[in-house]
């Protein structure tokens, strides 16, 4: 019985995995395509379309996209966990509807969302905030629900008896925040963090509408470039920016550890 | 099991305050919102009032609507294909998720590169990556074909089945966060007692596992269902001209034929149907909480 | 948290930069690729040197995508320039988005024939005319056609892709065929959508960009559709085995135009750099680089250009030209239509 189970379970996480890879491999493979059309035909691979990418018209837009998502992961982790806090930890009167407020930007189509904000700056005389500040908001706004919701969850799953333990024993409520809350949440607020700095870096819809001239981020540049020529550089320059993310991604699990704080034994 | 948790006397005063106190950490995430989404969302729901050609006060935008069986097709499809991708999605994530709270093997970096990787490729590419495996030349059904499996190819792209595909893989990973954080939260000891206590695997996971791990599996749903209720890029590229959803005959209204009251009642009747299944999940959720755990 | 504040402030710095308006500057937006280099060799180079004004370029978005911009931002989008399409002109000049021309702000528009300035309106300058041509493999097909009627061929059934209704292309295709089986272009347009029924048997499917149609006759997967002729020229240059032609039945051209938006920050050097590209060295630079057609009468430009591109009243006299108001008006309904009558007889 228990060997079927995991007979089953290793099985369906192979697959699972498979499937997650799948249509990656291929843009991979179109990537290292010697044509200059996206096919997968691996014949000859080359690296010569990743030599494209070290020129300005690339890395200009890396890097404001970069600036943007990191400054937009961090004040989601921080807005999250302010949200957070307040509707699983402190449960205050009327949190169901505070969280499915938080989450309906999500309901909300990207592309109107943009729509929506533009016109709401541009009404207001807020002309000025078009741009890079606009779209640092715009993109918290699509990243607050995911934050608030995974710090959330892992607020709703803290073992209370601790923070009780610890009140009985006479620790203040900041204290009780910082020492035994905030520790144990810390992946919870890791991976939204880490969540907000991917849909942040990757972003299209939204940003269509919020860069300005001279100020394009990364995807909107692929896109762009790709409505005249789908050749490799455009695989290449995903490849890239994929393993750049992957990257910063091993940085905040070393730096939040997803997992640590619960292997590490703390408990 | 879940009694283990409940014994516990309610010693403690209860963590809710009659002040206003708790609401204080809030002010700031809800004056973003508020400024960002709230006040540009209400504009646009004081455009879906506009007459398309006058921009007088009208309802015909409303009345369109919900008498043109076009419209009504687009929320049916809409609805059909978010719960199937949450429901799939939900399923393919808890073993992932299990995986990466409880595993200690150095492949756990792996596996978890691995889950959020669809995430970092464009979104665009990645369905391109999809189109290459599911169209009628595609891999798959040039696999099926050759081995004589079947003799035309299957329809795999362009239908639901595509969009269903290609949406699982795009909220997968949101999924799998979700679910991963938390069964994180759960104390592995309660595990091990358990099993110590000689209950099998398969009770181990029912028993304890399954149920504390509801809030994540509401999260999973719940974020998996908005996702694709409102993705734009995915349906576009793998439903084709066949099946369009809510989604993307909003864009056509802002992009084709400029038409941004019907876009916008079009996106309030997607937002109001969220707001209610999300309110529902959560209040669930809170209500299975209080149960479990408080 | 000094690194994340720094980022912060190097970020809002970044974001200042922007909005402090130089001298004489200038922000052109239009598209990317192929058209960038051919639109800063030919004309803003040359427009640079001329006048001592620097242009930004701006590569970012569709015609509709700028227009929804134009749009949500009244009219301050951020760029002086645009190009997008005549019905786009007519839609931004009604809504008092966009910039109306005159004899005096942009004195090369007196140049252009009179019957296509009149369709893009008082806020659209014709920089360019594209048609909607007929493309094929000549590879697979061997002599060449000259009617839309090729489409229909049963050698054909599999080998066509046809274009989803939000490309403009779908709608002209369908005025094309109701004019050619007897109907006409904006009122009985019923034999156009009986005939896109039965070309629908034919198709492969529907694709939205130009750039994703285009894909399917690189691969030869497709042998025949319908295509804008600038970027069918495109193809061709790039030795794909493909000609284009204009079918005997008629076609309809898409008329694309500068545009001002009317908050534009730097009104006077838009105006400049819309009249230059309508001068006659422009034009004429214009229309041997990017290989499209002009709306102005009097360039000179080599036969073999002449012979593919709309350079002359004949060819004008030639293209089918709908009013564009009323077409955008009738849209709606012909794409509840072309729901029902051409993507459900697909197979």
């Amino acid at each position: 019985m228990n060997r079927a189970l995991s007979g089953l379970y290793w099985l369906s996480l192979t697959l699972i995995l498979l499937f997650i890879t799948l249509p990656l491999l291929v843009v991979v493979a179109a990537s290292l395509s010697p044509s200059s059309a996206v096919t997968f035909a691996p014949s000859e691979w080359t690296f010569k379309w990743y030599g494209a990418l070290w020129a300005n018209k690339w890395l200009n837009p890396f890097l404001l996209s970069l600036k943007i998502a990191l400054v937009v992961s961090f004040l989601s982790g921080v807005l999250g966990a302010l949200a957070a806090y307040a509707i699983a930890y402190e449960k205050c009167p009327g949190s169901a509807a505070i969280m499915a407020f938080l989450l309906s930007p999500l309901a909300v189509p990207q592309i109107v969302k943009g729509v929506a904000i533009v016109l709401f700056l541009s009404s207001a005389g807020f002309y000025m905030l078009l741009g890079t500040p606009g779209l640092i908001a715009a993109h918290i706004v699509l990243t607050l629900p995911f934050a608030a919701r995974m710090i959330a969850t892992s607020i709703y799953n803290f073992d209370r008896n601790l923070d009780r333990a610890a009140q009985i024993l006479g620790a203040s409520k900041w204290q009780r925040i910082r020492h035994i809350l905030l520790p144990l949440v810390k992946p919870g607020v890791f991976s939204g963090m880490t969540f907000a700095f991917i849909i942040s870096f990757n972003n299209i819809p939204l940003s269509v509408f919020l860069v300005r001239p001279g100020q394009t981020t990364l995807p909107i540049t692929v896109i762009n470039y790709m409505e005249y020529s789908l050749d490799p550089v455009l695989a290449a320059v995903n490849v890239a920016s994929l393993i750049f993310i992957l990257a910063t991604i091993f940085l905040f699990e070393k730096l939040g550890g997803f997992s640590a704080q619960i292997h590490g034994g703390s408990k | 099991m879940s009694a283990v948790v409940t014994e516990m006397p309610a010693a403690a005063p209860k963590g809710r305050r009659s002040s206003l106190g708790g609401y204080v950490p809030l002010v700031p995430p809800l004056t973003v919102l508020l400024i960002f989404f709230a006040i540009p969302i209400g504009m646009m729901i004081g455009i879906s009032f506009q007459d398309p050609k006058t921009a007088a006060w009208s309802l015909v935008s409303y009345e369109k609507f919900f008498t043109d069986n076009l419209m009504i097709a687009g929320l049916l499809r809409t609805l059909v294909m978010s719960g199937l991708v949450a429901i799939c999605v939900t399923v393919m994530a808890y073993p992932v998720g299990y995986f990466l709270a409880r595993s200690t093997s150095r492949w756990r970096a792996v596996v978890f590169a691995l889950a959020i990787a669809p995430e970092l490729a464009g979104v665009v590419l990645r369905t391109y990556g999809w189109l290459i495996i599911l169209e009628d030349r595609g891999f798959i059904n040039d696999a099926l074909i050759w081995s004589g499996i079947v003799l035309s190819p299957l329809p795999l792209a362009k239908n639901l089945f595509g969009v269903v595909v290609g949406l699982t893989h795009v909220v997968l990973p949101f999924g799998i966060l979700a679910i991963m954080t938390s069964i994180q939260g759960i104390d592995p000891n309660l595990e091990k007692a358990a099993q110590i206590l000689g209950a099998s695997r398969l009770s181990v996971l029912r028993h304890v596992v399954f149920p504390l791990s509801v809030p994540g599996i509401v999260s999973s749903l719940l974020i998996s269902f908005t996702m694709a209720a409102s993705a734009y890029a995915t349906p576009a590229l793998l439903g084709g001209a066949r099946f369009k959803v809510l989604a993307t005959m909003i864009y056509e209204q802002i992009m084709f034929y400029t038409n941004w009251p019907m876009a916008a009642v079009m996106a309030l009747v997607l937002l109001v149907l969220m707001l209610a299944f999300s309110f529902a999940g959560t209040r669930a959720e809170t209500r299975l909480h209080k149960k479990l755990n408080v | 948290m000094p690194i994340t504040k720094r980022l912060f402030a190097s970020v809002v710095f970044t974001a200042g930069a922007a909005s402090v308006a130089h001298a004489e500057q200038l922000v052109v937006n239009s598209y990317g690729g192929p058209y960038e280099q051919i639109i800063m060799e030919r004309i803003i180079e040359p427009f640079q040197k001329m006048t001592g004004i620097s242009v930004v370029y701006d590569s970012v978005g569709s015609a509709s995508q700028d227009y929804a911009k134009i749009k949500a931002t009244r009219g301050r989008p951020g760029f002086d320039v645009v190009v997008m399409t005549a019905s786009q002109s007519l839609d931004g000049c009604r809504e008092g988005l966009l910039e109306k021309f005159s004899a005096k702000t942009v004195p090369n528009l007196v140049k252009l024939n009179p019957a296509i300035n009149r369709i893009a309106g008082e806020c659209g300058a014709v920089h360019e005319l594209q048609y909607m041509s007929l493309m094929w493999r000549t590879d697979k097909i061997k002599s060449a056609p000259t009617s839309w009627s090729l489409l229909f061929q049963p050698e054909l059934k599999g080998k066509v892709i046809l274009p989803t209704f939000q490309n403009i292309m779908a709608a002209n295709l369908v005025q094309a065929l109701s004019v050619m089986n007897g109907g006409d272009l904006l009122e009985n347009v019923a034999p156009g959508f009986t005939a896109m029924g039965k070309l629908a048997k034919q198709t492969v499917g529907f694709e939205q960009s130009s750039a994703v149609m285009e894909t399917y006759i690189k691969d030869g997967q497709v042998w025949a559709m319908p295509f804008w002729n600038g970027r069918a020229q495109l193809l061709m240059d790039s030795g794909l085995p493909v000609d284009y032609t204009r079918p005997k039945e008629g076609t309809i051209p898409l008329i694309a135009t500068l545009n001002v938006p009317t908050g534009a920050e730097n009104k006077a050097a838009a105006m400049k750099f819309v009249d230059f590209f309508l001068e006659k060295s422009s034009q004429e630079a214009w229309v041997t680089g990017y290989k499209v057609g002009s709306a102005r009468p009097d360039i000179e430009v080599p036969d073999s250009v002449r012979a593919r591109q709309i350079t002359t009243e004949e060819d004008l006299k030639k293209l089918l030209l709908p009013d564009l108001s009323i077409t955008a008006t009738k849209l709606p309904e012909w794409g509840d239509r072309w729901e029902r009558d051409v993507v459900h007889a697909a197979n």
